[in-house]
């Protein structure tokens, strides 16, 4: 079964589309095998550090709009989950709750690095995905 | 779910999935293998152009990246060894 489509995306939707919803961009311009295995993998990733570190180990750094520069160099690893999607905001609202406990130490770090890394991928997937949109016309 | 990690926990502490660290702080370096799978299936899959062969190509970056991270500690394990 062919799993390709001939409409056209423009790359910056694909592009936004995949931040939205990891893989999704892939699913837009017809490579949905493409699709299901990145975006699967990068939300498991994601899920498996909060999993680990606690849902804390997602954190939106204080004063992020209104000094980001600053706010970021506080928690550098932001930028990284960040780039997972809005997943990262849900996490990080859900976790200001007081029956989520921080973690510490080792636990802490692999979750963090858990999520970074889920977020880095994202962003691979979002350049790739954008960058097909537009080399092959928006059509898979 | 939550009792699917009882067996890792030390005695006493009581694991809330998500609310609390999973307790592996003794079995933090096999956390390093699924991590390691999840890089490898994604690079593939954006760089391979069939998807038929990226679970081949995965599995084989998979591999690839734990010897050379165990060749590595290795390394570094025989440096500190060396040096002290």
């Amino acid at each position: 079964m062919p799993s390709q489509s001939s409409s056209f995306v423009p790359p910056p939707i694909v592009a936004l589309a995949t931040w939205i919803i990891p893989g999704s961009g892939y699913w837009l311009i017809g490579q949905r095998g493409r699709a299901l295995t990145v975006g699967i993998t990068i939300i498991i990733l994601f899920i498996l550090g909060m999993l680990i570190g606690g849902v804390r180990v997602v954190d939106v750094p204080n004063g992020v709009l209104s000094s980001p520069v600053n706010a970021v160099s506080q928690k550098p690893w932001f930028v990284g989950q960040i780039l997972a999607g809005p997943i990262t905001l849900i996490a990080s609202s859900i976790g200001h709750d007081d029956a989520y406990f921080a973690s510490h130490s080792r636990v802490n770090e692999i979750g963090t690095l858990y999520t970074a890394v889920a977020g880095m991928l994202n962003l691979l997937a979002i350049i790739d995905a954008a960058y097909r949109a537009g080399h092959n016309g928006g059509t898979a | 779910m939550k009792h699917l990690f009882y067996f890792l926990a030390d005695e006493g502490y009581h694991y809330e999935l998500f609310k609390k660290p999973l307790p592996v702080w003794k079995y933090w370096y096999l956390l390093l293998l699924p991590l390691c799978l999840a890089i490898s299936i994604v690079y593939k899959a954006i760089r391979c152009e069939s998807m038929r062969r990226v679970p081949r190509e995965a599995i084989g970056l998979f591999v690839f990246i734990i010897v050379v991270m165990v060749a590595a500690a290795g390394a570094l394990a025989a440096l500190v060894n060396f040096l002290d």
